[in-house]
């Protein structure tokens, strides 16, 4: 069921949608999406060009980000248009937890603007793999 | 990275959409609902990429390269059984210090001709040459 405009206010936050991060699923992630950058896949690589190890795909954190967007608006096709900005790293083993909150709702398209995140914890501190990101999304 | 190359466009590609591999994706990404996922387009640009990232002209290297920005924008869901041409322009190439930043927008088309989705990447080359 899509969710209804009427139910929507401005400021509304979304249930926020945590997942940890495995190096099963970025292995998975890079078969079904065709990135096999090594940089996702070996370990060896991802240090020698920096990295404290293999680090998630930014689209694996967008995809997460999409499906607690989808979730919300209560089909995937309510999705018009989605943007982010990768700031962080996510490493395997950690925990993202996506979110976001109604900026905008336009009545006369019944269309909601959303600002959407991706956060981390780590070593106590915030860390934002995504961050400014935003969606239209088109409610009933 | 050759920054006079703003602007190229390149062969298209074809892909189409298929279920098994709409089902796979949308549940590695913990999609819950049916339909298929908004970042699924980054499959079809990925089989225009390879093209792009080959491109000896473009010199990128995709070693050093890490996903800055990404953005779709839909004119309507993307379905299975779609039949997309796939074109990949690179938008606009930079250098600033010793990074390099390379917006590649790919359109996805329809059977009809129709624009389905326009995908926006941006990649950013650490270390690019002076």
């Amino acid at each position: 069921m899509t969710r209804r405009y009427a139910d929507v206010a401005v400021g509304e936050e979304l249930p926020p949608l945590g997942r940890v991060v495995t190096l099963e699923d970025v292995a998975a992630y890079a078969e079904v999406s065709g990135d096999r950058n090594p940089l996702h896949l070996d370990d060896d690589h991802a240090r020698r060009v920096g990295f404290p190890g293999i680090i998630a795909h930014g689209m694996f954190t967008m995809g997460h980000l999409a499906s607690c967007v989808s979730a919300w608006v209560g089909e995937p096709g309510g999705v018009r248009r989605i943007s982010a900005q990768f700031r962080a790293y996510v490493l395997m083993g950690e925990t993202i937890v996506a979110g976001g909150r109604v900026r905008d709702l336009d009545p006369a398209t019944l269309r909601a603007t959303l600002e959407l995140w991706v956060r981390c914890e780590r070593e106590g501190q915030t860390e934002w793999p995504i961050r400014r990101g935003e969606a239209e999304v088109q409610l009933a | 990275m050759n920054v006079a190359l703003e602007g190229k466009r390149y062969p298209p590609v074809r892909f189409t959409v298929g279920q098994v591999h709409t089902e796979r994706f949308a549940r590695i990404v913990g999609q819950r609902e049916d339909g298929v996922s908004p970042t699924f387009p980054t499959a079809a640009e990925f089989a225009a990429l390879d093209q792009v990232i080959a491109d000896a002209e473009l010199a990128l290297d995709f070693e050093r390269v890490v996903h800055g920005e990404q953005e779709y924008v839909y004119s309507r869901p993307l379905a299975v059984g779609d039949e997309l041409e796939v074109v990949a322009r690179i938008a606009k190439i930079r250098r600033r210090g010793a990074l390099g930043f390379c917006t590649i927008e790919t359109e996805l088309k329809d059977g009809s001709g129709e624009v389905v989705v326009i995908a926006r990447n941006t990649l950013v080359i650490r270390g690019v040459d002076a």
